[in-house]
């Protein structure tokens, strides 16, 4: 079967009156899932697996995609409305989402994160048609030399999130990375920093520290504005974009959808790397770099597509050799499983109706998303509308059940507080809050693929340089974080000396 | 010597970066791989050393007057923060539903939410239907805590 | 006078019975639960623990097994030591949980205080077993082939697991490899938790993969990697399954068994443990978990409470035996 018989079958059964309805049902359902600050696609997808029991397995993968896709698109709700990143990648969302929704321009932000997102799914998912079964072989090709270094280039992009002192961008990163050390190391199962307390073993979960540095921390300023009027005018539900505005988001959108794709295609942390990596490379790319941070189209479009185009990406090692990339497409294989499908590397011979059913109901559910989503808009940025006080109330009532959903445990809710008190003071003494966040979630990775590595090779670091595409990444990765370090001293150097000389013509 | 505030920071820091040295000095061996689980974490904790030398010496760049809270703020953030440990500490104990109602409803009080009506509904309202779609439809079970359901 | 009796001998039936059912109701020779059982999977929603207890939750109610309800909670976090503690914190026959060899292992490696003895354990069900896999175009095409190569150059050779030295994918390994005679503190074991375990031997990053015999059958059937042997006693029986070698057959005399089955709390009352003994034997036989196990492929394994006592001891042992030859233990 070719790929034009194949997508032909897979709309048969998408387009169906049958099909439709259930990949509507998923997408609305998972929507509401995803707005819930702390429920992404994981548990979306987990609570279908019962529901789809003994449903035919080609619609029970239509609506388990629509539930996925949903949950991606109701998460950038809570983070641009509340700060409160469901999961980790969305936590680029927030940088911009957020400070474009407070200055009352929530509509606006929701418009474009669904539109970039409709772009990036739609995008990656005519890459999944063409070229699925070609790209299985670059899935597996990156192996623990390839990661580090990947980690690496993601990890030394940080010094492009200092916004005022490289110092302190610095110091926040290598407290992320300590807290990653905490735990069962899992190249020696020795226990890490628990200090005899189980709830440590496994480490601090993501959702503790990115709720507690980004939303419980927020909570904080929301307090001192309690008594402000609402700054929100009419504007706060419009979503009408400029001709410029959507200029401005077009390049990114564009470029980030293709790079977010092959990122996603690699088993492991796709979308977060993704997302962080659109975020600073269009930073980098920007004309208009100082406004990134303070609700810039371009930096809240680029994580939006690039993280959407990696969700579908991570599609690729799943469909074609039944390795699962993510956590969540690990819980969808589960899924599988118990509709009576093993995936694996003879899914798309075996059982072309799903293969490609998928791939078609991924068309469909991004064409429903935005249809469905952008009208709602301006209701779901009333929520912002909520009397301060009231609002402050739900924002840590949600943290508390979106960090209690995930790890049923009190001692995860008094690790939330203690991080939501760190971001407060972090935040005082302007120590920018997401080198923390992304070093902890890469770092662990790269500390266990560095070892990885170097237990494979024996302890020579030689695995680093004969791997082309390892050599390759480090490099970039170290240019990347020396440039602008060197490009900042000079820059600072002129402004010391003009301001040298002001106080000198005083 | 501790006269700006990145000095007293980076003195912070660097009792932070020795603790941690110190635990990570203290990991067991484990004799079968090239590089043990302690050599990470004392790169790490000396990097933090050197970062906090390095911020002892940097310029202050923010000032005073931004970092002072508002007037009168302090205690409400400490009511608020109290609040959230009571909330979390009877989280289980009581159940999520009444903690959640009370937490709700006297915290935004607090704030300054003084529309009784509306408040008493949505504190009643939210934690009852989030508990049912969450236990029945969820199935992620939030503590009942001393409610018979 | 003849009905005065008649209607009298059904009182006194009637009275004989109440009694009778009081006294049993009362007694201390059987128990019934009097509310929601709670059946906690130490994980995340999800996983092996996780499918297990809902699927006994829910054949236990659909089958009208048991009468009451059962609820399963999810208690993540320590590889299981969380879900431990709070068993033990509970003490009471309406939480019991579900586990397998980790409640062996953890405790073993010094990550928990509770150890299977601080339980009752009350039955096993099921059964997984381990798979030794390498790639399809590796030079070696059995276990010998592959451990003698290991004895000569162990440094050529390296190990992947999902898991950490001490844990399962790497301990089924060792087991299997000491039985052959390699040396297993030059084993080179590399644990990938990211799910990157399976990429890491197909790219040929490492030679060999440790991992459970259902994730091995659609990368053997797409002709990937090849299974150089498992741990059970006997072949498995189903399509590709029955083609994979045991390693007893291949003269190692190993076996490592992936049981799981459930758990009460300490000295559990001899009352309620018949109780749930004989709940557990018929939900073993229903039709219902024949049609659960049947669904994700796992094997029958049934052991009631004094075989699995047995059963669990000895393999403590073993492991130990294992993890201080490695120096692992605590």
């Amino acid at each position: 079967m070719d790929i034009f018989d194949g997508i032909i079958t897979g709309f048969q059964v998408a387009l169906s009156f049958q099909g439709l309805l259930i990949v509507f049902i998923g997408a609305v359902t998972g929507t509401l899932i995803g707005m819930i600050p702390g429920l992404g696609p994981i548990t979306a997808i987990a609570v279908m697996i019962p529901i789809t029991y003994g449903m035919d397995p080609a619609m029970a993968l239509l609506l388990m995609a629509g539930v996925y896709y949903g949950a991606a698109y109701g998460g950038a709700a809570s983070s641009i409305l509340l700060n409160a990143p469901g999961e980790s990648m969305s936590v680029p969302t927030t940088f911009d989402g957020y400070p474009m929704a407070k200055q009352g321009k929530a509509g606006k932000a929701l418009a474009i994160s669904a539109i970039a997102s409709f772009v990036g799914g739609t995008i990656s998912v005519i890459l999944l048609t063409l070229f699925a079964p070609v790209l299985a072989s670059v899935a597996v090709s990156f192996g623990p030399a390839e990661y580090f270094a990947l980690m690496l280039f993601g990890l030394l992009a940080v010094s492009s999130f200092a916004d005022g002192s490289t110092v302190k961008a610095l110091i926040s990163a290598t407290i992320g990375f300590m807290i990653a050390t905490v735990g069962i190391d899992g190249q020696t199962g020795t226990t890490r920093y628990t200090f005899g307390n189980a709830n440590l073993l496994e480490g601090v979960d993501f959702l503790v520290i990115a709720l507690g540095l980004f939303a419980l921390a927020e909570v904080s300023s929301l307090i001192f504005e309690r008594k402000e009027k609402s700054v929100f005018g009419k504007k706060l539900g419009s979503l009408q974009l400029s001709k410029n505005e959507v200029k401005e988001m077009a390049g990114p959108t564009g470029r980030q959808s293709l790079i977010g794709f092959l990122i996603g295609i690699l088993p492991g942390a796709g979308g977060t790397i993704a997302s962080f990596l659109a975020y600073i490379s269009e930073k980098k790319l920007s004309k208009k770099p100082e406004e990134f941070g303070k609700g810039s189209i371009a930096g809240l479009a680029a994580p939006e597509a690039a993280n959407n185009s990696a969700s579908s990406g991570s599609f690729v090692p799943l469909l074609s050799l039944g390795i699962p990339g993510s956590g969540t497409t690990a819980v969808m294989l589960g899924a599988l499983i118990v509709l009576g499908v093993q995936p694996g590397p003879l899914l798309m011979t075996e059982h072309p109706d799903i293969f490609w059913g998928v791939i078609a109901s991924m068309y469909i559910g991004n064409v429903i998303l935005l249809v469905l989503n952008l009208p709602l808009i301006p209701y779901i940025s009333k929520i912002l509308k909520v009397p301060r006080p009231l609002l402050i109330s739900l924002v840590i009532v949600f943290c508390i059940i979106g960090v209690f959903g995930v790890s049923y445990n009190t001692f995860d809710l008094y690790l939330l507080v203690l991080f939501g008190i760190v971001g407060f003071f972090m935040a005082r003494f302007k120590f920018p809050a997401a080198p923390m966040l992304l070093a902890f979630i890469l770092g662990g990775m790269m500390e266990q693929s560095l070892r990885q590595s170097l237990t494979i090779s024996n302890g020579s670091l030689f695995i680093f340089v004969e791997k082309p595409i390892a050599l390759t990444l480090i490099v970039i990765a170290f240019l990347s974080f020396i440039v602008p370090i060197l490009r900042n001293r000079n820059r600072k150097k002129i402004d010391e000396d003009s301001v040298d000389q002001k106080y000198n013509s005083m | 010597m501790l006269n700006t505030l990145n000095k007293k920071l980076a003195l912070l820091l660097a009792i932070l970066a020795a603790c941690y040295l110190l635990f990570s000095f203290r990991l067991p061996d484990y004799p079968y791989v090239p590089v043990d689980s302690d050599a990470v974490p004392i790169t790490l904790g000396f990097i933090l050393l050197l970062l906090s030398i390095f911020l002892y010496f940097s310029k202050d760049e923010s000032k005073k007057e931004e970092r002072r809270l508002p007037k009168g703020e302090t205690q409400v953030i400490l009511s608020v923060l109290g609040f959230v440990i009571l909330y979390v500490f009877f989280f289980e104990i009581i159940g999520f539903v009444l903690t959640t109602a009370l937490f709700i409803f006297f915290n935004s009080l607090f704030l300054g939410f003084k529309k009784w009506l509306p408040n008493v509904i949505v504190s009643l309202a939210l934690p009852l239907s989030i508990y049912f779609l969450f236990d029945s439809f969820l199935q992620i079970s939030l503590p009942s805590g001393i409610l018979p359901f | 006078m003849k009905k005065f009796l008649s209607v009298m001998s059904v009182f006194i039936l009637l009275f004989v019975a109440a009694c009778s059912n009081d006294s049993t109701a009362s007694g201390d020779d059987t128990w019934e639960p009097e509310k929601t059982i709670e059946i906690v999977a130490p994980a995340g929603p999800g996983g092996g623990w996780d499918t297990t207890a809902r699927m006994a939750a829910k054949i236990f109610e659909e089958e009208e097994i048991i009468d009451q309800g059962l609820g399963v909670v999810n208690k993540p976090g320590g590889g299981g030591a969380v879900a431990w503690a709070y068993i033990h914190g509970k003490d009471s026959p309406y939480n019991l949980f579900v586990n397998s060899p980790p409640l062996l292992l953890v405790p073993l490696n010094g990550q928990s205080e509770y150890t299977f003895n601080d339980f009752t354990p009350i039955s096993n069900l099921i059964a997984d077993y381990a798979a030794i896999a390498v790639s399809a175009d590796a030079e070696w095409d059995n276990l010998n082939e592959l451990f003698e190569d290991m004895k000569k150059d162990p440094e050529s050779i390296a190990v992947v697991g999902a898991s950490s030295p001490g844990s399962m994918d790497h301990i089924q390994f060792v087991h299997v490899a000491k039985a052959a005679g390699v040396d297993i503190t030059k084993i080179k074991y590399v644990s990938d938790q990211d799910g990157g375990a399976l990429t890491q031997l197909l790219n040929g990053s490492v030679e060999v993969f440790s991992t459970g015999v259902a994730e091995t059958v659609e990368q053997v059937r797409a002709g990937n990697i090849k299974v150089l042997g498992i741990t059970s006693e006997e072949r498995l029986t189903g399509e590709v399954l029955e083609d994979f070698p045991t390693a007893i057959e291949q003269g190692i005399d190993a076996s490592f068994i992936n049981w799981r089955g459930f758990f009460g709390p300490a000295d559990m009352d001899q009352a309620a443990l018949d109780y749930y003994e004989q709940k557990f034997k018929e939900l073993n036989d229903s039709e219902g978990w024949a049609g659960v196990r049947e669904q994700y492929g796992w094997s029958e394994m049934y052991m009631d409470h004094e075989e699995y006592v047995d059963f669990l001891t000895e393999q403590e042992k073993e492991m130990k035996a294992l993890l201080d030859e490695l120096g692992l233990g605590n």
